[in-house]
């Protein structure tokens, strides 16, 4: 299954009410992106299978379809849908359970697919005289600075050598403080915990925490989450490198926009101009999450000042003996760098340090993750390294999948973090009590094929899970 | 009857475990359940912090820390 659900937009939709899904959906671009990003490849198969038919589908005929082995995807799909609420529980004619696709979601991604649509959901072109379109590589360009620019200012790179410096709009810091990445001590930005955690994720994460974020703050300055909602996710199904019309959209909208050019999320030549175009980071929102692999993620970790760089530019190499060397001039990626591993020297194109207990230390109490700097290391390692692993596990027929990193390393960098974190919390629920093992084990199996069960014992008849409700409902429907 | 229970599933090694259990002998405001294995204890939500901190502060001050130098 190759498309996993992004977890954080797919967590913060789940919280939200079910009147907000139903506003939600009226729009087909809503329908369309929610289809494409958050389900798993079955949960598609079942919306596909789904969406024409008149009358609800008996549970039975759509538990056929998957094979037993499989059990465990198809609970997931479905607890998937009906998390999002997209599938209802509903009873056929003769009172028999069944699945079916709700109203508005149905009617709007029919719309989408069929272009049958009349809302403008999608944008309108805009027609640009010739010669004065904007490139895509100038919407790269842009969108690379402006987001450099904001992850500059949440590190502090101003002492660290000369930059462009990219002018951020009150109503950025505002967010970023709103959002508890940022706190301002003595008129000084200093970048929070949750900063930390933030600025080490890979970029399309990152445009959705702060997209959520401006949800959440817009609801407090009295805009309606569900407008603020669908415009993301229109703005996310436009195409790069076309220009929108702006007349069609109303005020709100046209204020988040002035705002989401400052991230650059989209770009428009002047807050009066009558169109704007999204980039890269808008578009590549809801497309597969493929966004690894896009030019802007590989400019903004390659060395500044070569936009030209494609993607997969790594620039750091570490030996086995914990040294780092990293080909890069921009103060963003050194600042980074420099959050755990303890740096040496400084040439013009090559920082040197070493990663130590004391710099990886350093860090885990900052409350950057053991992962997070492993998953940022491997992320832009160096090419060479790549090629010296691939020649290396060819030889090695063990079946150990090839990790980028000298294991030694990634080794040591997780006993130095469990130094420090000696136990590990999970918030839940523990069921307990049960009178027989009969009674036990039904629940249990269930939690484990919906992926919410985090222990269990046989033998005391208890299990934890990390929610409740679809578990207490199992039981109840077992009475 | 089964019942659900809010808390935290902890998750740790022995010694750790050990260490919260004395923890709440004191005045048994921590623990909702001790799941009798040697790594996992559920707790109340509300101390997870306060017991971090404890803990966190206990173990820098009684395990030996090699020297630390950051020279090559």
């Amino acid at each position: 299954m190759a498309a996993a659900p992004s977890s954080r937009p797919f967590e913060y939709l789940e919280s939200l009410p079910g009147t907000v899904f139903f506003k939600l959906y009226q729009q087909p671009s809503t329908a369309l992106a929610i289809f494409r990003r958050m389900l798993p490849d079955l949960a598609k198969c079942f919306v596909m299978a789904l969406l024409y038919l008149k009358q609800p589908l008996p549970a039975a005929d759509l538990e056929v379809w998957v094979q037993s082995e499989s059990l465990k995807e198809r609970d997931n799909a479905l607890s998937i849908l009906g998390r999002l609420h997209i599938l209802s529980n509903t009873v056929t004619a003769d009172n028999v359970r069944a699945y079916m696709v709700t109203d508005p979601f149905a009617t709007s991604l029919r719309n989408a697919l069929t272009g049958a649509d009349q809302t403008q959901s999608f944008g309108v072109l805009s027609h640009v005289p010739s010669g004065s379109e904007v490139s895509i590589a100038g919407l790269d360009e842009y969108a690379r600075r402006q987001w450099e620019g904001v992850l500059g200012y949440m590190v502090g790179t101003g002492g660290l050598g000369t930059q462009r410096e990219v002018t951020l709009s009150k109503g950025v810091k505002e967010l970023l403080q709103a959002g508890h990445l940022v706190e301002i001590r003595d008129r000084r930005v200093e970048i929070t915990q949750d900063g930390f955690a933030f600025v080490l994720q890979d970029v399309s994460t990152q445009v959705w925490h702060i997209l959520i974020l401006y949800v959440e703050s817009a609801t407090a300055i009295g805009m309606d989450s569900v407008e603020v909602l669908s415009f993301v996710f229109l703005l996310s199904s436009l195409e790069l490198g076309k220009s929108y019309e702006k007349n069609h959209l109303t005020s709100k909208q046209l204020r988040m926009l002035t705002d989401l050019a400052d991230f650059g999320i989209v770009y428009q030549e002047s807050p009066d101009a009558p169109r704007f175009y999204p980039t890269r980071l808008a578009t590549t929102l809801t497309s597969d999450s493929s966004a690894l692999s896009n030019p802007i993620l590989g400019a903004l970790s390659g060395p500044t000042g070569d936009p030209s760089s494609k993607a997969g530019t790594g620039f750091i190499i570490i030996e086995t003996n914990y040294r780092v060397y990293a080909y890069t001039s921009s103060p963003l990626q050194i600042s980074l760098i420099a959050l755990f591993t303890t740096l040496k020297y400084r040439f013009p194109n090559l920082i040197t340090g070493k990663i130590t207990r004391q710099s990886v230390r350093r860090a885990v109490e900052m409350g950057i993750t053991a992962d997070q700097i492993i998953s940022y290391l491997s992320t832009h390692a160096h090419p060479q390294m790549r090629k010296h692993n691939v020649s290396r596990s060819t030889s090695n027929q063990a079946g150990i999948p090839p990790s980028v990193l000298p294991p030694t390393v990634v080794d040591q960098i997780r006993l130095w973090q469990l130094e420090r974190d000696r136990l590990k919390a999970t918030s839940g629920f523990l069921f307990k009590d049960f009178v027989s093992l009969a009674e036990y084990e039904a629940p249990c199996r269930y939690a484990e094929e919906i992926g919410v069960l985090a222990w269990k014992s046989d033998q005391k008849r208890m299990f934890f899970v990390t929610r409740h409700e679809q578990v207490a409902a199992f039981l109840r429907s077992r009475k | 009857m089964p019942r659900a229970v809010r808390g935290v599933l902890i998750e740790c090694d022995p010694s750790v475990k050990a260490i919260i259990l004395k923890y709440d002998q004191e005045r048994h405001d921590y623990i909702v359940e001790d799941l009798d294995d040697d790594r996992h204890l559920v707790i109340k939500e509300s101390q997870l912090a306060n017991l971090k901190a404890r803990l966190t502060k206990e173990l820098d001050d009684k395990v030996m820390q090699p020297d630390e130098s950051e020279s090559e």
